[in-house]
């Protein structure tokens, strides 16, 4: 089940939210080693998670988190233009229908096809949020493995600037264009928005 | 020169081509304005086993290529190898610090420097579910990588990757993965022959009998058309179904 949500400005408050947030430290934190804030030893929490932050969250029926990516506005400070705007060759784009994806997060426990099955189904959601909210681009930040993803989607990316190695990752900004023609991209590259196999979860030991 | 129009006028030259022949003609033409020689788009392959199924386009030298699928060295190449332990384009000069050279290896880079190809540059390409590929520029011998424009580079491997996803996708070429996939207690058993276990401490670690153990290793065996257990774990770590992050943190 997809949900969007705003956030309450109490991250603790909402069920869905409080997994994601952990989710998110088991993968930003525990995995991928990033310096990033922990809130309780259990959560990570940045000063972007905030009233103005939207989180598009797919959840199983039970409320178990399986993926989630949060959109700022770029109205607002955001990753791009706070901290990294030397990845931009001219000013980061700005705009009420321009949001920031950031924070797209793949549950741990998923194994590799769950992990597709997931990614394709939020980035599925991604556009058809936008095209339901009249956002018409969406800026983010990536290393450049994941860009290479973000690439293969098949929808419209445009780099903002060169890619720089950054602290011994090498970061890319991109712009995506969000157009009634994006679902028809997406379809050919062959994501599409799927369901869980019903086995569900289960991780080995 | 603005190096970032450059890379984005790259994107629209490859986004734009319509046949795979078009595609070779555009980055002959961009590897020429980087300031390189050679050029080469490629699956990790063995590119004669996989024939037309694998991306592989590359302007090297005739002889130089023919001796390469001659013996089939996609698979072995040691910048191939290389570009599977990071996710950013190297220098080929980095690669002894980034994964251990052998005797071989080293031969084979001797022999491509003999057909004239120098230093190069290799941007990885990896699309999780599909084989591991690359993007390299290179220079002839003799002839130093021009450094400044790197990044550049970068961004023109992975929007060139790209645009050859996209042709050999709608050739309906790309190479597929595993059609059946594990059942999740195959895929627990060959996690654990993965950690060296035999049937017996699998069976005591999946509180299941021996021959349960025995036989869900023969249906993941015969699910992948392989006899051997080394390499139902390797075809279970190529497509995905296992990870070397699963290795690792058990």
């Amino acid at each position: 089940m997809l949900q969007v949500l705003q956030s309450t400005g109490s991250p603790a408050s909402d069920a869905a939210l409080r997994a994601m947030f952990a989710a998110r430290k088991s993968v930003f934190v525990d995995l991928l080693k990033w310096d990033v804030p922990v809130l309780d030893d259990a959560y990570e929490v940045d000063q972007f998670d905030n009233i103005h932050a939207t989180y598009l969250v797919l959840t199983e029926a039970d409320g178990t988190h399986l993926g989630s990516a949060r959109l700022l506005p770029t109205c607002r400070p955001h990753i791009l233009d706070s901290l990294y705007a030397e990845l931009c060759e001219a000013v980061p784009p700005k705009g009420p229908g321009i949001f920031e994806i950031t924070r797209f997060c793949l549950d741990r426990r998923l194994n590799a096809a769950q992990r597709r099955i997931v990614r394709d189904t939020l980035v599925t959601g991604l556009v058809e949020h936008a095209l339901a909210t009249g956002i018409t681009t969406y800026t983010a930040l990536a290393e450049i493995g994941w860009f290479q993803q973000i690439l293969a989607f098949g929808w419209r990316c445009m780099p903002l600037g060169l890619p720089r190695i950054v602290d011994g990752t090498m970061l890319a900004a991109l712009r995506i264009d969000i157009t009634p023609e994006t679902p028809e991209l997406l379809a050919a590259a062959g994501i599409a928005a799927r369901p869980m196999p019903s086995a569900g979860r289960r991780v080995a030991a | 020169m603005h190096l970032h129009a450059m890379a984005v006028r790259f994107m629209h030259v490859v986004e734009d081509v319509a046949s795979a022949d078009d595609l070779a003609a555009a980055m002959a033409a961009i590897t020429a304005e980087l300031g390189f020689q050679y050029f080469a788009l490629t699956h990790h392959v063995d590119i004669v086993a996989a024939s037309s199924s694998a991306i592989r386009l590359h302007n090297y030298p005739a002889q130089w290529a023919d001796y390469y699928d001659g013996n089939a060295l996609g698979v072995t190449d040691p910048v191939h190898r290389a570009s599977h332990v990071t996710s950013m384009g190297f220098c080929w000069s980095r690669m002894p610090d980034m994964i251990p050279l052998t005797a071989c290896d080293r031969k084979v880079l001797a022999l491509g420097r003999d057909q004239g190809i120098g230093d190069g540059f290799t941007i990885p390409a990896h699309v999780p579910g599909e084989a591991r590929g690359s993007c390299s520029f290179a220079s002839e011998a003799g002839r130093p990588v021009p450094e400044t424009i790197l990044p550049v580079a970068q961004l023109a491997g992975n929007f060139a990757f790209e645009a050859a996803r996209r042709l050999w996708s709608i050739r309906g070429h790309m190479p597929v993965v595993q059609q059946r996939p594990l059942t999740d207690r195959q895929r627990d058993c060959v996690l654990w022959v993965a950690h060296g276990k035999g049937d017996w401490e699998i069976a005591i670690i999946l509180g299941i009998s021996e021959e349960t153990v025995a036989r869900h290793i023969k249906d993941a065996c015969e699910r992948y058309g392989v006899s051997k257990r080394t390499l139902l774990v390797i075809r279970a770590l190529f497509d995905g179904t296992l990870t070397f992050t699963d290795l690792v943190r058990h």
